[in-house]
């Protein structure tokens, strides 16, 4: 930040035929490249896996994902039936009912230990998944449809649901996708359409809509708003079931202009119509390349993946397996050209160190890095980039690697830290810079990683030895994790 | 941008071989921060965030209103009780201390502070009067473009200080690094703990020749220098001032001494941000309103006490802002819902005290909301025009009238 760029594009200008197969070199470098980007950056034996591969066999590895489906739903304190018999509790209670009033108390501490319980289960998922791309993209999705937990009456369950539903289509039609976000509880929640009613239609939902989740700013009119958020009255959910009911009784089936049509418009009208807009497109395909590749993508790149989503219509696994494959993902100027986010950070630690379970306690670390899953800033998501770097995210950052070195229990008995490696400070950093950082450090650095392993500037000034090699690995692994690179993706 | 490798090869040259753990602190090598300290009529900025939405009404009570009363039937605080400035208006009794500051002409308040399409979500209406942006989403802070715009020394790592756990969304800017300490003790590396690897951290070679290039590279360096230098600096910066004021034993005492403290280290901090609350009283309100009332006024004393005492009152000016005010008519659990507009604060010795703009009608209401009456852009334009005397194009969107209290 305080030497930020106008923009963080990288230097040079794009390839020639930037989308076609990238058919160079490959090796553990690159694979590990694709793991950071598609998954959470894996294990040293997944990246060996992958780097055995071809570059096309394993992104279709990755894009073929197995079925998750049997994976469990957080075990919640508590279900959403207390929180109706709350609501009937507070419409029946006089004023200063002091046992209502302990009852929202109570309410509040369960509700407290589901978002933990939630926000937990999502991170074990994406630590232990099979299917990393699913995970990846139901991340992308989450920012995109950015929806907050614990707020808003979105309690228990609700914020699964939809994430659950996101999952489903992380690779699948996102018109489709958007049809039932417009319809999920959390969502209808977050954004009001719940309680938007005939006579006074809310117009929270449609326009973000338009805004964030399709269009952009620019694209649309204040009337266009207005009169979608007409076509979505109606749109809300059964208080018993909790299941999207269509309430005909609140819906305005009065004739709607929009976007240049008229017609008697209901939601699912307007869904179907933001997605031929060509803006659409051009949307998904802004977002997915500063996700997947870098930073402000020329407006020539935007276009090629906009004309390929919209060939494929909106089915994402061709597009996001094209995007896997392609010359520009592979490129110099895709490599390490984006900020890790802190769930990138914490995820693929874990991973790399082979710590197996997450624990809550991550979370207040998570906070302090800027980046909360079902905690996002605002229905506009993460912004990302320059954004997760300031010197408290940094501290946290560091501080976090620290403490996990701190803590060998945490990590599998038999670690690449230690197994193997040969008891010299030269051999030793190598192997620590190749393993966490694909060698990407300085000459410079790499000998003062060497001088630390061989104990110069110490207090005991002892060389490298089978008494002090573990700690001092772990101390020079988060010393290699303190590094530039680390940062990034 | 490039580290300083100074630690291994300042250690060399100096060929001392044993016990260099004390030798690590970097001051002894790092050269004191370019750019310190800042000239002595610099001006700072204390942005107090009263989180959960005060009740504006039980601030500034409208004792003068009959309508106050019947909205109120139980948490309306009766003329006897309040502290009158007029026939109209006054401080809720548990503020004697800002109070007493009104009295000598330190506090402006200003009446009806709102914007336009209110929000009655704390999450989106916090990030309102952070962003100032009410009509669409930003993701820098109105004082963080000012911080960009305001042309301060880049190598300054403490030109704003956000004195909470989390950087709040107000002082993220796009240029300027703002550092978020919540405590002292916190603010730092926890392997600084350990001797041998913050000797090594600080040598690490940030730049230097990488076998990749990104367009983040020098940020990251950059940013990972700060967090290193600026959380080994700041213990030392101010362990110089010495104080005998006495603050209350809450968090937001314990804050607002260690602003004391940045402020008058004169370290060229421009703005502090610090948190107080939470004031979400839905249910049982008047015993925790009246606490937090009473220890905000409190510690806002000892702070220009301490301040004074240092002659840096009148280069301090504070800033107090909340999410919303409430609903007019009490709840049945004696508390107050989300409402919209409500009173915010101006202290220091800087300023003309008074009442500002005009109390919202209590007869005329936004769906049981009183209507704000002052844009409080126009507050923040008071402060980047007439305290830091800067233009507010780039910061605010708009133009908005200022207000007098300021010259």
């Amino acid at each position: 930040m305080a030497t930020s760029p106008s923009s963080f594009r990288p230097a040079g200008s794009l390839p020639s035929a930037p989308v076609a197969a990238y058919d160079g070199p490959w090796n553990a470098r690159l694979a590990a490249h694709l793991l950071r980007r598609a998954g959470f950056g894996g294990s040293p034996s997944d990246v060996a896996h992958y780097a055995a591969m071809s570059a096309a066999d394993a992104v279709t590895a990755l894009v073929r994902f197995p079925s998750t489906a049997s994976y469990p739903e957080p075990q919640l304190t508590d279900d959403t039936a207390s929180e109706m018999a709350l609501a009937m509790m507070a419409r029946a209670a006089g004023p200063n009912d002091a046992e209502l009033m302990q009852r929202r108390q109570q309410q509040k501490e369960i509700r407290k230990q589901q978002n933990v319980a939630n926000v937990t289960w999502w991170l074990n998922r994406m630590l232990v998944t099979p299917a990393p791309l699913q995970e990846k993209m139901t991340l992308f999705l989450h920012g995109h449809f950015a929806t907050a937990g614990n707020t808003k009456g979105i309690y228990g369950l609700d914020i699964v649901e939809q994430n659950e539903l996101l999952r489903r289509y992380a690779l699948g039609n996102w018109r489709e996708l958007t049809h039932y976000v417009a319809r999920d509880r959390a969502m209808l929640k977050w954004l009001d359409n719940a309680r938007s009613l005939k006579a006074h239609p809310n117009e929270n939902f449609a326009r973000e809509l338009m805004e964030l989740f399709t269009l952009g700013v620019g694209n649309y009119t204040e009337q266009d708003v207005r009169e979608s958020a007409r076509a979505f009255t109606g749109f809300t959910f059964a208080r018993r079931t909790g299941e999207f009911y269509f309430n005909a009784a609140q819906h305005d089936d009065g004739s709607k202009t929009f976007l240049g049509r008229t017609g008697n418009f209901n939601g699912d009208d307007i869904v179907d119509i933001l997605f031929q807009q060509p803006a659409a497109s051009k949307l998904y395909a802004t977002k997915l390349l500063e996700f997947f590749v870098y930073t402000d993508p020329e407006p020539e790149l935007v276009d090629e993946f906009s004309a390929l989503i919209r060939k494929n219509d909106f089915n994402m696994a061709p597009v996001i397996s094209t995007l896997l494959r392609s010359k520009v993902f592979y490129s110099d100027r895709a490599y390490r050209a984006l900020v890790k986010s802190p769930v990138e950070f914490v995820v693929g630690t874990y991973q790399l160190f082979g710590v197996t379970e997450i624990q809550p306690a991550v979370i207040g670390a998570l906070n302090r890095m800027g980046q909360v899953p079902f905690h996002p800033p605002s229905v506009k998501g993460w912004d990302g980039g320059a954004q997760w770097l300031n010197t408290q995210t940094m501290l946290a950052r560091e501080n976090f690697a620290s403490s996990l070195m701190g803590a060998p229990e945490m990590m599998q008995s038999k670690s690449w830290l230690t197994d193997g490696v040969p008891r010299s400070a030269g051999e030793a950093s190598q192997k620590l810079a190749g393993t966490i950082l694909q060698g990407d450090a300085s000459p410079s650095s790499l000998a003062d990683l060497q001088s630390y392993l061989d104990g110069r500037g110490t207090s005991t000034n002892t060389a490298l030895s089978g008494e002090n090699f573990e700690e001092r690995m772990r101390g020079a692994a988060y010393l290699t994790m303190a590094m530039p690179a680390y940062q990034l993706s | 941008m490039k580290r300083t490798r100074f630690l291994i090869g300042a250690v060399a040259g100096l060929s001392v071989a044993a016990n260099l753990d004390n030798l690590f602190g970097r001051a002894l090598a790092q050269p004191i921060l370019p750019g310190l300290p800042g000239g002595a009529d610099d001006r700072v900025l204390v942005v107090i965030n009263m989180q959960g939405g005060n009740d504006g009404l039980n601030t500034i009570v409208p004792h003068g209103m009959p309508q106050y009363y019947k909205y109120r039937p139980t948490l309306g605080i009766a003329p006897g009780d309040v502290l009158q400035i007029d026939k109209q208006l006054g401080f809720n009794p548990a503020m004697t201390s800002l109070k007493g500051m009104f009295d000598a002409g330190n506090v402006a308040v200003v009446q009806g502070a709102g914007y336009p399409g209110p929000d009655h979500s704390h999450f989106r209406s916090t990030e309102i009067w952070q962003t100032a942006e009410p009509e669409h989403y930003e993701s820098t802070g109105w004082v963080g473009r000012f911080l960009d715009s305001a042309d301060l020394p880049k190598d300054n790592l403490f030109n704003a200080v956000a004195l909470s756990p989390v950087l709040p969304e107000v002082m993220i800017g796009r240029r300027v690094d703002v550092p978020a300490i919540a405590a002292l003790q916190g603010f730092g590396l926890s392997s600084d703990r350990n001797a041998t690897e913050r000797g090594v951290f600080a040598s690490i070679d940030r730049g230097g020749s990488m076998p990749f290039s990104s367009p983040y590279l020098a940020t990251v360096a950059t940013i990972e220098d700060h967090a290193q230098r600026g959380s080994q600096e700041l213990p030392k910066l101010i362990a110089g001032y010495k104080t005998d004021a006495s603050y209350p034993a809450t968090p937001l005492g314990r804050s607002l001494a260690l602003a004391a403290q940045i402020v008058g280290s004169r370290l060229g901090t421009r703005v502090i941000y610090v948190q107080h609350g939470s004031f979400d009283t839905h249910a049982a309100q008047k015993g925790t309103q009246d606490r937090l009332l009473r220890e905000f006024s409190d510690a806002l004393k000892a702070f220009y006490d301490d301040l004074a005492a240092h002659g840096n009152d009148k280069r301090t000016l504070t800033l107090t802002f909340s999410e919303f005010g409430r609903r007019v008519a009490e709840n049945a659990s004696r508390g107050t819902d989300h409402g919209e507009a409500a009173p915010l604060f101006l202290v220091g010795g800087g300023l003309k005290g008074g009442v500002y703009g005009s109390h919202p009608s209590l007869d005329d209401l936004d769906n049981g909301d009183v209507k704000y009456t002052v844009d409080f852009r126009s507050v923040y334009a008071t402060v980047i025009e007439k305290w830091f005397a800067r233009p507010t194009a780039g910061v605010l969107a708009g133009s908005f009238p200022t207000l007098t209290m300021l010259a």
